[in-house]
């Protein structure tokens, strides 16, 4: 076992709060787990060694860190500093309709309900997940109350000074009709590690827009999860964005626990140097008539590494499933590396299921076309490559955001250079 | 009148082969010059170093334009300072529009030279111009860049591209190749038409029949990756009626001062 994980362990125990119960059980877990190597499938293209060597550490909360400011999007804001909930830099007067709870704030009776949800969606797979478990100290419990549609995103910012491990959880419901639009961020100053896994129960006739942004490059470590529970006729739509760095790993669970569910992931992306993004994307269809539709799309440059593993599940009562997972890579230097795989397991017979993964090369002829032009190379590439991840740009429903996000993206891909 | 291209005694290599071998070539302003000689010699080579594409290493000599040393500019550098080269298979690119790759083309032109941009409106307005005066429907502006062009129209796309960018020197590789003779006449109209005191021309052709439409003022032929006869428009005419075989048998200079 890793020293890492054996000190992660032990601060765990230490943490005897309304969670105790779920802490002793990830910690057992735990113990009973197996630190990953290159044979454990989880984690066969993801080394684990950068978590081992990391010297981040719990910081005391410090308010010198703010979330980046996104124009023209004005969202109610939830910020965890150094993985310690920021009262301060969070948005105060709410909507009507959404609580916003702090677990160790409940009464005793709410603590109870609140304890039968934590990691109740979450799969108990995930070895970081357990980390979370046992580690995570302010739990966040979001709620929108039924029928109600909040008009403005609500942003969840994990920020993290330089040299901080944190480790942040929030549980997300809405209840019958609900509308939310939640986007989740981690921003850091170097040399951090965090985990930040945010659980979401989507209750029937509920509608649940989803932006995860993994940006962190470099020395970050960073971990984490976004599980999503469909009920009858509830709908999501999550666009996910990841650079890469030393570490960067997240994985989705999407559940069909009703009928009717409609769920779209786009995810894209880009990733230079050394650097290493690994998604995995779990989609169980346990209920019948539920769609799925996945597009993950990536430009590795250099040395770096994008691992991509989707996995569909069709149970046997699924009947009527429509699925489709299509996974696109654009690789900029022999050097770099594309692992994808696509699972699938249709246990039901009348469904839909249709995959397809590609990994293409740049076009060094078209490059040199261009250039002969006076078209720069970053301009060319950029003319000739970024139509793909462009398109799911495209898709996010929240404009102001794709334009926010567009240039941060177009700027980062500008800058790789084809080898 | 000083050179617009000087090129002394340029060895270059494509995958450690050397194929320009000691090339020697001045052109001033407003002249035409043509490169003929037979497949193999390094004609579509010297485009493709002069413009300096990847894998073509220059192993030793000089090239500059306009006084400016080009070995030492990247390729759109090059294509800045005024060097155009029109391709002899001109690539195809789905998913960028003709357009958008022509006015990103002069607007990054322009901007080197510390020109205002033009407006999208007044853009549109010269390209539509550019595509009739080479026969093209403005149609083929909305298509992606030569995607699923014939031949014929590939090569005046390229001269298209050379209306609107205005360069001072313009290599044509093998611009006739895969021609009809109508198709020709369009291509050599055009050239002809951009013929001007400050603008010159490499015309590089395996075929006599090009030039006459552009009538050269200097035929050169490349043999064995170094110019091994010039002369005057009617060395075309000779080497039409010969054929390259005579190359053969005429020992080249190295091997005569062996």
């Amino acid at each position: 076992m890793s020293e890492w994980l054996e000190s992660a362990i032990a601060r765990g125990q230490d943490n005897q709060d309304w969670l105790a119960p779920k802490r002793a059980q990830a910690l057992d877990a735990l113990a009973n787990t197996q630190w990953p190597t290159r044979k454990t499938e989880a984690w066969r293209y993801t080394p684990l060694k950068a978590v081992e060597r990391s010297s981040a550490k719990a910081l005391d909360s410090v308010s010198d860190l703010t979330p980046v400011a996104i124009p023209n999007v004005s969202a109610i804001e939830l910020v965890f500093v150094n993985g310690q909930f920021d009262a301060l830099q969070s948005t105060k007067a709410l909507p009507t309709g959404l609580t916003v709870q702090l677990g160790q704030d409940l009464s005793a009776d709410q603590q109870a309900e609140a304890l039968r949800s934590f990691s109740n969606i979450k799969p108990e797979r995930h070895l970081f997940g357990l980390v979370n478990d046992a580690l995570a100290k302010d739990v966040l419990l979001v709620t929108v109350a039924e029928g109600i549609e909040i008009a403005e995103p609500l942003r969840i910012s994990s920020l993290l000074s330089a040299g901080a491990e944190s480790h942040t959880r929030v549980l997300v419901r809405l209840e019958k009709g609900a509308q939310l639009a939640v986007i989740e961020d981690v921003q850091s100053q170097g040399d951090s590690l965090s985990t930040a896994f945010v659980e979401y129960d989507v209750a029937a006739e509920a509608s649940l827009e989803h932006y995860r942004f993994a940006l962190q490059t470099g020395s970050n470590l960073t971990i984490g999860g976004s599980h999503f529970q469909l009920s009858d006729k509830s709908k999501m739509h999550s666009t996910i964005v990841g650079f890469g760095s030393e570490l960067s790993r997240l994985d989705t669970d999407i559940i069909h626990a009703g009928e009717f569910a409609d769920a779209k992931l786009n995810a894209m992306y880009l990733l230079d140097g050394k650097e290493l993004f690994d998604l995995h994307a779990t989609v169980e269809h346990a209920m019948p008539n539920g769609t799925t539709e996945e597009n993950v799309r990536g430009i590795v440059a250099d040395r770096a590494r994008a691992v991509f593993n989707g996995r569909i599940h069709i149970h046997r009562d699924a009947q009527k499933t429509l699925a489709e997972l299509n996974n696109r890579n654009l690789l900029m230097s022999n050097k770099a590396e594309i692992n994808t795989k696509p699972e699938l397991e249709i246990y039901a017979d009348d469904v839909r299921c249709a995959h397809g993964a590609t990994i293409a090369e740049i076009d060094k002829q078209a490059l040199y076309y261009l250039e002969t032009r006076g078209i720069s190379k970053s301009k060319a590439q950029v003319m000739l490559n970024f139509g793909f991840i462009n398109e799911l740009i495209d898709l996010m429903p929240n404009e102001a955001l794709a334009e926010w996000v567009r240039p941060i993206i177009r700027e980062r891909f500008a800058q790789m250079e084809v080898k | 009148m000083s050179n617009l291209l000087t090129i002394k005694d340029l060895h270059a290599s494509v995958e450690e082969k050397n194929i320009i071998k000691g090339l020697n070539l001045e052109v001033k302003p407003g002249e035409v010059h043509a490169i003929m000689g037979p497949n193999g010699a390094g004609k579509s080579t010297m485009g493709y170093v002069l413009s300096g594409r990847d894998g073509y290493s220059v192993e030793s000599g000089s090239v500059t334009l306009d006084g400016e040393d080009l070995l030492d500019m990247e390729t759109e550098e090059r294509a800045r300072a005024g060097l155009f080269l029109a391709f002899q298979y001109p690539v195809e690119i789905p998913g960028v529009s003709n357009l958008e790759f022509l006015k990103a083309a002069v607007d990054a032109q322009r901007e080197a030279r510390g020109e205002e941009a033009v407006t999208s409106a007044e853009f549109l307005k010269e390209a539509k111009a550019a595509c009739k005066q080479v026969n093209l429907p403005v149609s083929f502006l909305k298509r992606g860049v030569n995607e699923g062009f014939s031949g014929g129209e590939k090569k005046r796309n390229e001269l298209m591209q050379m209306l609107l960018l205005k360069p001072k020197l313009c290599i044509l590789d093998e611009t006739d190749s895969g021609l009809d003779i109508d198709a020709l006449q369009v291509v050599a109209e055009g050239v002809n038409s951009q013929r001007s005191a400050d603008r010159s021309f490499i015309v590089v052709t395996h075929y006599q029949r090009l030039l006459d439409y552009i009538k050269p003022d200097f035929v050169h032929v490349l043999s064995d990756g170094k110019i091994v006869k010039s002369g005057d428009a009617s060395l075309a005419h000779e080497l039409e009626a010969q054929g390259y075989a005579w190359l053969q048998t005429e020992p080249a200079e190295d091997e005569l001062e062996g």
